[in-house]
């Protein structure tokens, strides 16, 4: 049987409070397996983006526990859990936010320096992906000098370099055109199968929901279907 | 300080930009609104650009101050000092004082002029030096001021008020009034008996101490020496002049003010009138107090001038920050700007909201900045009465400070203008922005070819303009800031033209050196530009800026490979650190944001660097040269009446024989020298004629250690001054008559050819003050001293000349002796020859202390542009978090800790202010280095370089420190985004 990478175990956030409080999460429990693909649906403001934050670890949860491969999340200080977050995770965001002052390489690179690893190892692991995601003439290029699309890729390369156990995409496709998505949809997938890293998409494109391995489905805070 | 003209023009200038704005206001209603809702949108912001922007207003308002203060200050001494001597009939004489002539030249005065409507009293007097000795407190002091003038002649020009507060028309026979300053000097108090020597000596009492007031205070203003006062026929006495006098003072109707105005006039109409009196006896009418009113002007212009020659570096980096802050303004308005465009407003109507908002701060900040000039200009007059302390009384610096309105208009309307220059320009290029770009928050795309076609348009008529200044002035005496923004302007134009065809970081790295090896190089100037050029302080200003930009060039089109080779300097560990890189990157691939706080930072350490350095140079010269400018004596004096065989006198007493080893005797005297090719013919100065005898103590030749600048033919010192001692054709000067000095252009001691010019070999011609006896003279050497100033000749030259006897004096003391006992002593055995000594390494060390005072106030006020760096730093990091909340939400996510996103930012403003600093400091250091190697640098005084480490360190120190300050807060803000909210921003 395939082990769970991540537990969420009863996750509120509520942003605000007394009268003004917002229950972002509503006591949501899940389990995201080892290697699997998953899609997070679900119309705007029921709290996909929340979910993807509070179980990556970039945000705080207000009351329940996450483990990461046994570790509850939570309960680190921020030193480690930005330790963990540069050994362990990956990042791919709809607007890319790559690092405008930086080229792709550099760009990818960054994870690899952060988790300590040599400039020359850095330097090749990123031409590698690059090379791997079509990117290696594009390499010494800013992201102002590149597409949509292209952008994305080197976001995927930054976020899959440091090969992280979980990959946490959210709306990777958001900015894209119909073919820039269904190109990026197709590579990620292509390397959750080629690494077997976890990835957890969060998204309202239901093509891209078709490609992963289980979609669940989000209202008001909740997994309405699939949990 | 200024005229009225001067302000009903500014105040016109500024009636006309409010009418102008009130109509565009009235046009543009839609942007006026704009304007208005942006400035009150965002107050904190608000308050961050007025204090940017006050900074031009400050410096021009605290200068016009402490000149209004210093206008007061002369005003307030000119007013004491010549009192009601509205008019004066005198002739200077060789030795010093003036001329003797019968008191019948008086009574012809009278008679002639004294019906005149607007002369109210004439008065005849004697001026002249005495010595005296209280018998009481049995204190000595030399070189006072004799006054002889009888009370009832003399009541127009005031009364004597003593310090018991009674009022005196003057002096009985007999009795002596003693000002303040002398009966300090001389511990006198009124009933005393004082010995006075003149020419003779005589024991009077102490009538009464009298105030310093404009009666008590004539001539010296109340300050050093001070004033004894007798009747006529004491003084005669004294002067052993009876019927003599030498000094008929004229009082015109009405107060000071009225008296000087009408001084012109009356002044002419006595020179008509009493011709055929005054002729004879070469005297001539002066205007005492009109003369010392018009000079006062001229030094507070001069200060106001080197303060705002030293505030136009704050300035312009202040108008950088301007041009940044508006910049920023329009990158943060991007995104509504664009929409703002795409729903139709016209680009005019962007620029004109700017245009209003800019008004407003414009307006502020000039209100606000005017203000805190009178608070800068108070703490400024407050130090500089704190330096001077040891010559005017601090407290009298105060009581002159002044604010005149029509400064603080000039303030006002000159800082509103400056700023709002400069927003315009800034106006214009924020707007520019393209409606998608500005939507999408997309970068500007590089400039394309059209844009350096018309930049090399412009760089052809650059050079032209450039070749044609530095041909038109490359030669003569024209300012010699023209012929180096010549070339600089050739070498820009040439990069903007080469930037069409080349790849910039080649063409602007090229440039950038050309600028900066032709603005620093020194040598290149003195081969190229010769050493007859004029100038002042705007030299520094003109070379800073030059070389500033030269070196913003090759950092800015090279910043990349400057971090690469620093990451590579600190080692592979370096290159590998994830704060290292990032922290990095921003500064050196944001080349115009990081060139706008380079700037403002270089200027700012530039100017405070150069003049702290300008003013260690100066003490250093003065320290290192104490034995170059006193020709290794140890005292100079002069005496009333010649002391006969100085030398015998001092070894044959035995209190002085072991306090001295040398003493010489010198002929000296008042001369005019006349120069050819120089303007200012004849030029007055002293001569020095050193007796024949070439051996022993007394010996001038065998004791003098003076060091020659240039000498002539290859003749060694010794040999030179023989030639003076045996050949009356020949004549030694100076260093002040050195080649025109280069320094002295830069550091603005002079302001064109105020002093004779001359080469060892050339000819100089000397006669009497009144012109008598002429005689051509070989100038065979220039001395390095510039304290001991004039014309040593052969005594054959100065008998000739109708000087024989020896009335000026150098003293060498013994080793281990102290020098103020042994000049007390001298001063007490020689007291009835009226001798008065000076301690020259005293004065020189004085000098110093107050070069190193005023120096330390110019620090002060050039480090108020210190203000816009760190203003430019603090807002640069603010904005820096708005606008990468994003990016830093991606590093939190990618792993970055909160301790390294603050590494990152300290590091990337570190780099920023250190890199300014560092060109600051380098630079500031090239120009004060280049001051020392330029022609006449030793005769300006500037011959020794040193750097003040200490303050240069405490300057980097303060900068750098007072960055990290301004820093902290929103880095610690950016520190402390949560990764969650920053990655999903959108401002």
């Amino acid at each position: 049987m395939t082990e769970a990478v991540v537990v969420g175990q009863d996750v509120w956030k509520v942003y605000g409070s007394g009268n003004t409080a917002v229950p972002a999460l509503q006591g949501i429990s899940v389990q995201i397996l080892r290697g699997e693909m998953l899609a997070v649906m679900g119309p705007s403001g029921c709290g996909k983006t929340t979910f993807l934050n509070c179980f990556s670890g970039l945000d705080d949860i207000s009351r329940g526990t996450v483990t990461i491969e046994g570790t509850n999340i939570h309960a680190m200080s921020d030193a480690k859990k930005s330790e963990y977050r540069a050994l362990r995770t990956g990042f791919v965001f709809q607007s890319y936010n790559l690092l405008p002052i930086l080229s792709a390489e550099e760009n990818v690179e960054l994870p690899l320096l952060i988790a300590g690893r040599s400039a020359r190892e850095a330097r090749a692991e990123a031409r590698g992906i690059l090379n791997r995601l079509g990117l290696g003439d594009r390499r010494a290029h800013r992201p102002a000098e590149l597409s949509g699309g292209q952008q994305q890729r080197v976001s995927l390369a930054r976020a899959l370099v440091a090969k992280p156990a979980i990959v946490w995409a959210d709306e990777p496709t958001g900015n894209l055109d119909a073919e820039g998505s269904r190109d990026v949809t197709t590579l990620l997938r292509e390397l959750n199968r080629e690494y077997g890293q976890t990835m957890v998409v969060v998204t309202h494109d239901g093509e891209v929901a078709s490609q992963c391995d289980r979609t669940l489905r989000m209202r008001d805070g909740k997994f309405v279907d699939g949990a | 300080m200024a005229s009225v003209s001067v302000v009903g023009a500014v105040l016109l200038l500024l009636v006309l930009v409010g009418l102008i704005t009130v109509a565009l206001a009235l046009r543009h209603r839609l942007a006026f609104r704009l304007a208005i809702r942006n400035v009150r949108r965002g107050r904190t912001r608000t308050v961050l650009l007025v204090a940017g922007l006050l900074v031009a207003t400050t410096i021009v308002s605290g200068s016009l101050i402490v000149g209004d203060t210093v206008d007061q200050l002369v005003v307030h001494y000119s007013y004491l000092g010549a009192g009601f001597n509205d008019e004066a009939i005198s002739a200077p004489s060789a030795t010093g004082g003036n001329v003797f002539y019968n008191y019948s030249v008086y009574t012809q005065t009278v008679s002639l002029a004294g019906a005149h409507p607007g002369i109210a009293g004439i008065a005849p007097e004697i001026i002249s030096g005495a010595s005296a000795y209280d018998l009481e407190s049995r204190v000595p002091e030399t070189g006072l001021n004799l006054i002889g003038v009888n009370g009832n002649q003399s009541t127009a020009l005031g009364a004597f008020v003593a310090d018991s507060g009674t009022s005196l028309a003057g002096a009985a026979p007999g009795m002596v009034l003693v000002d303040d300053q002398a009966a300090s000097a001389l511990n006198a108090t009124a009933g005393q008996t004082l010995v006075v020597y003149g020419i003779r000596s005589a024991p009077l009492t102490i009538e009464a101490v009298v105030q310093d007031n404009v009666r008590g205070a004539f001539i010296t203003g109340g300050l050093t020496p001070g004033n004894l006062f007798v009747d006529l026929a004491t003084a005669q006495y004294l002067e052993n002049a009876t019927g003599s006098i030498n000094y008929i003072s004229l009082t015109n109707t009405g107060t000071q003010i009225e008296g000087a105005d009408a001084s012109p006039g009356i002044a002419a109409y006595l020179n008509t009138t009493l011709a055929p009196v005054l002729e004879p006896y070469g005297l001539t009418v002066q205007t005492p107090l009109k003369t010392s009113l018009d000079a006062s002007t001229q030094s507070g212009t001069s200060l106001v001038t080197l303060f705002l020659a030293l505030g136009l570096f704050s300035i312009v980096a202040g108008a950088v920050l301007i041009v940044g802050l508006f910049v920023m303004l329009a990158e943060e308005r991007k995104g509504e700007m664009g929409m703002l465009r795409a729903i139709g407003l016209r680009r005019r109507e962007l620029v004109y909201a700017f245009f209003f908002e800019g008004v407003i701060y414009s307006a502020g900040s000039a209100f606000a900045g005017t203000a805190l000039g009178v608070g800068v200009g108070y703490l400024l007059v407050y130090l500089a009465g704190q330096i001077l302390a040891f010559e005017i009384p601090p407290a009298v610096f105060l009581q002159s400070f002044t604010v005149t309105g029509e400064s603080l208009v000039i303030a006002y309307v000159v800082g509103f203008l400056l700023t709002l220059a400069t927003v315009i320009v800034a106006c214009r290029r924020a707007s520019r922005l393209n409606i998608v770009r500005a939507i999408r928050d997309t970068p500007e795309p590089p400039p394309r070819l059209r844009t350096y076609t018309f930049l090399a348009y412009l760089g052809v008529l650059c050079a032209v303009a450039g070749f044609l200044l530095f041909f038109g002035t490359y030669r003569g005496s024209a300012d010699i800031s023209y012929p180096i923004i010549g070339g600089s302007l050739a070498i820009l134009g040439m990069g903007l033209v080469a930037a069409r065809f080349l790849k910039n970081r080649l063409v602007f790295t090229t440039a950038g050196f050309g600028l900066v090896v032709w603005a620093g190089f020194e040598p290149l100037h003195t081969d190229l530009l010769g050493t007859s050029h004029t100038g002042g302080i705007f030299v520094l200003f003109v070379t800073g800026i030059v070389l500033i930009t030269g070196v913003l060039l090759v950092f800015v089109f090279n910043a990349p490979t400057i971090a690469r080779a620093l990451s590579h300097l600190f080692g592979r560990r370096t290159d590998s650190s994830p704060v290292v890189r990032i922290g990095l990157a921003y500064p050196t691939r944001q080349a115009t944001r990081t060139a706008v706080s380079l700037t403002i930072f270089a200027l700012v350490v530039f100017t405070m660097v150069a003049t702290a350095t300008f003013g260690s140079i100066a003490s250093a010269s003065l320290d290192s040269t104490v034995q170059d400018q006193t020709g290794g004596y140890s005292l100079f004096g002069y005496s009333q009446t010649p002391i006969p065989d100085l030398w015998g006198m001092i070894s044959s007493n035995a209190t002085l024989a072991p306090l001295f080893s040398a003493g010489v005797s010198v002929v000296t005297a008042s001369i005019d020298v006349n120069v050819t090719g120089f303007a200012g013919n004849p030029y007055r100065d002293q001569m020095y004629a050193p007796p024949p005898n070439t051996t022993g103590p007394s010996s001038f030749y065998a004791t003098e250690q003076f060091s020659f600048a240039a000498l002539w033919r290859g003749m060694t010192a010794s040999e030179t001054w023989s030639d003076l001692a045996t050949n009356s054709s020949v004549a030694i000067v100076d260093q002040t008559y050195g080649p025109s000095s280069t320094a002295s252009s830069v550091t603005g001691t002079t302001a064109g050819p105020a002093h004779p010019s001359v080469h060892v070999g050339d000819t100089i011609r000397i006669a009497t003050i009144r012109g008598a006896q002429p005689t051509a003279l070989t100038v065979i050497g220039i001395l390095t001293t510039s304290s001991v100033r004039g014309v040593w000749v052969n005594p054959g030259v100065a008998a000739s000349l109708g000087y024989g006897e020896a009335t000026g004096y150098a003293l060498t003391i013994a080793p281990g002796v102290d020098v103020t006992h042994a000049e007390q002593q001298a001063k007490i055995a020689f007291f009835p020859w009226g001798l008065v000594l000076i301690d020259l390494k005293a004065i020189l060390q004085t000098s110093i202390s107050t070069t190193e005072g005023f120096i330390g106030l110019l620090e002060i006020f050039v480090g108020l542009g210190l203000a816009v760096g760190i203003a430019a730093m603090g807002i640069l990091a603010l904005r820096a978090v708005v606008e990468r909340r994003r990016e830093i939400g991606m590093l939190r996510a990618s792993g970055f800790t909160q301790r390294m996103v603050l590494q990152a930012l300290a590091l990337e403003y570190s780099f920023v202010t250190l890199a300014g600093i560092v060109i600051g400091v380098g630079l500031g250091l090239l120009v004060a280095y280049n001051l020392t190697v330029s022609a006449g640098a030793v005769s300006a005084g500037f011959g020794t370089f040193a750097v003040p480490w200490v303050t240069v360190l405490e300057i980097a120190g303060i900068a750098y420190a007072l960055v990290l300050v301004a820093i902290a807060t929103p880095s610690l803000r950016a520190a402390r985004l949560s990764p969650a909210d920053a990655v999903r921003s959108t401002e």
